[in-house]
């Protein structure tokens, strides 16, 4: 058999240069057949022997939306900074938010999950949360079925600068992805990971304007929301779909930065401690 | 053994694989370890400066008693675990049949499965297409290729990831008693598969308990003890001496 491919060095190592770095993400790009068969074995896995099945991902969002809407609407009478009814005003940041957290959520535990497919076969192990974190898409894409249905009810359309949007959760995405991949990783070390991100997220949910709007905020504070990638994009979702308004282009420049280097470096460390998940399962 | 450089096939150089032996997984037990300045881990060397080669098409088998190593130069070979020193070269497609139907999700089908552990195991969407129908006849699922997994017996469930590994054509073949599982006409026919591949030139490895097979099989043993190498030679040899020396344990 005549093969010209000379011997390599079996992939795993936790030496890792810039050479190797761009080598690992050709890799993985390679693989993308495995990452779309991943993906839709989660999604077939994930509703799969429930009565509802996908209904459940109508379930979710619009259960939290019709309960919020009544608590800090209603009850404690939340503005909106704008002329949107509270709900379409909530639910265009909470769609976007529960995609980030359940995508964070179940990416965390992904490795951890695949513990008898990464102890028999080698792949890039960034496979499994990238797979993870894309599921949740069908989730995020069910909210926005029901938020135009919701914008219908309420007489509106979309505004024209919502072309914006594919971008701005492009970055959103690639926030996300490197978050999750030290986070699945170190979960593997430590079991502790998945219970510290459940808290986190809760605090990150008050901590982002998704119940009441940025412009509230008294100055002296608005820098942390600034640096929060998740502030700034969701501030930019309702300027785009609801208001008719450009993006914060400055904001949103900062935050397409940190989410860019959050990936970089989540994926480097995913990287280095990736030579060790076998033997840490 | 290897003739010329260009045909060697698996490489190990100076390969020594130590494991960190953990008591838990959680926060607490490493900040106690650390407050108490205790060694965290204890640590167990699977192997101890392992150096061998593999040619192209040779069929070897690794022999040795249980914690010997025989797994771990498996796993080094399939790439999953990284060596704590030394360097592991594999030269193609390594197709590791331990422990069959690892990616089979439970809840997908027979048909869903067989392209998600083809492309785990490295098979293009096309590859998978185009061997879909050998697939299914070699495992015998025509009947049952639409029913989720979880319904299958475990010989079924072998027998389809059986199919799936010696149709993603690897070029390195690895083999961890597979062989004794299924019925024996399976165990017939998984056998003359593996006969095909010794004709095709596929680089096999064996890892088994089973004296006849690799007498009969391989052309070469290893024999592992303690994460070192004991003996390396022709696979008759090799089992002779095994054999011998497990009647007299103190030998080692």
């Amino acid at each position: 058999m005549a093969r010209s491919e000379a011997l390599r060095r079996t992939p795993l190592s936790s030496s890792l240069g810039p050479l190797g770095y761009l080598r690992h993400l050709a890799d993985f790009w390679r693989r993308r057949d495995l990452l779309w068969h991943m993906t839709v074995r989660h999604l077939r896995g994930q509703y799969k022997q429930s009565v509802l099945g996908y209904a459940w991902a109508f379930v979710n969002p619009l259960s939290q939306m019709l309960i919020m809407s009544f608590v800090f609407s209603t009850i404690l009478r939340v503005g909106t900074a704008g002329d949107a009814p509270y709900p379409l005003f909530l639910f265009v940041g909470l769609v976007p938010w529960l995609f980030f957290s359940s995508a964070l959520a179940s990416g965390t535990d992904s490795v951890t999950g695949a513990a008898s497919l990464v102890t028999k076969v080698y792949f890039p192990r960034e496979v499994l949360p990238t797979a993870a974190v894309l599921t949740k898409l069908v989730d995020l894409f069910f909210g926005f079925v029901i938020l135009t249905m919701l914008m219908a009810y309420y007489g509106r359309l979309p505004e024209a600068t919502v072309y914006w949007f594919p971008l701005l959760f492009g970055i959103h995405l690639i926030f996300v992805l490197g978050l999750t991949y030290p986070l699945a990783a170190l979960n593997l070390y430590f079991h502790d990971v998945r219970f510290l991100v459940g808290v986190v997220l809760t605090l990150w949910f008050y901590m982002t304007p998704v119940i009441y709007p940025v412009t509230t905020v008294p100055d002296k504070y608005r820098w942390v929301f600034d640096l929060n990638p998740n502030a700034v994009l969701i501030d930019a979702y309702r300027r785009v779909i609801l208001y008719g308004q450009e993006p914060d282009f400055k904001k949103v420049l900062v935050g397409a930065g940190i989410a860019l280097v959050t990936f970089l470096i989540g994926y480097y460390l995913f990287k280095k401690m990736e030579a060790g998940f076998a033997d840490s399962i | 053994m290897p003739t010329a450089f260009d045909s060697v096939e698996v490489d190990f150089r100076h390969v020594t694989k130590r494991f960190a032996l953990r008591e838990g997984h959680t926060l607490r037990e490493f900040a106690s370890a650390i407050v108490s300045r205790k060694a965290w881990t204890n640590d167990f060397f699977a192997l101890r400066d392992v150096s061998f080669t593999i040619a192209r098409g040779e069929i070897v088998g690794i022999i040795g008693r249980n914690g010997s190593g025989k797994s771990t130069t498996l796993k080094l070979m399939a790439g999953v675990t990284a060596p704590s020193s030394g360097e592991v070269f594999v030269g193609g497609r390594v197709s590791p049949l331990i422990e069959l139907g690892a990616g089979f999700h439970p809840d997908l089908t027979g048909r869903e499965n067989v392209h998600l552990n083809g492309s785990i195991l490295g098979m293009t969407s096309r590859e998978i297409k185009e061997q879909y129908d050998s697939i299914v006849a070699f495992a015998e699922m025509e009947e049952f290729i639409d029913t989720p997994v979880k319904r299958y017996s475990s010989g079924m469930y072998i027998r389809l990831g059986f199919a799936v590994a010696v149709h993603s054509n690897p070029e390195v073949l690895l083999v961890d008693e597979v062989l004794s599982v299924g019925d024996s006409f399976f165990q017939e026919k998984s056998l003359a598969k593996m006969h095909e591949f010794r004709e095709k030139g596929t680089t096999i490895v064996v890892v088994s308990h089973s004296a006849p097979l690799i007498e009969n099989f391989c052309g070469r043993a290893i024999w592992l003890e303690r994460g070192q190498i004991v003996d390396d030679g022709p696979a008759k040899e090799v089992l002779e001496r095994y054999t011998h020396s497990q009647h007299e344990p103190h030998l080692i």
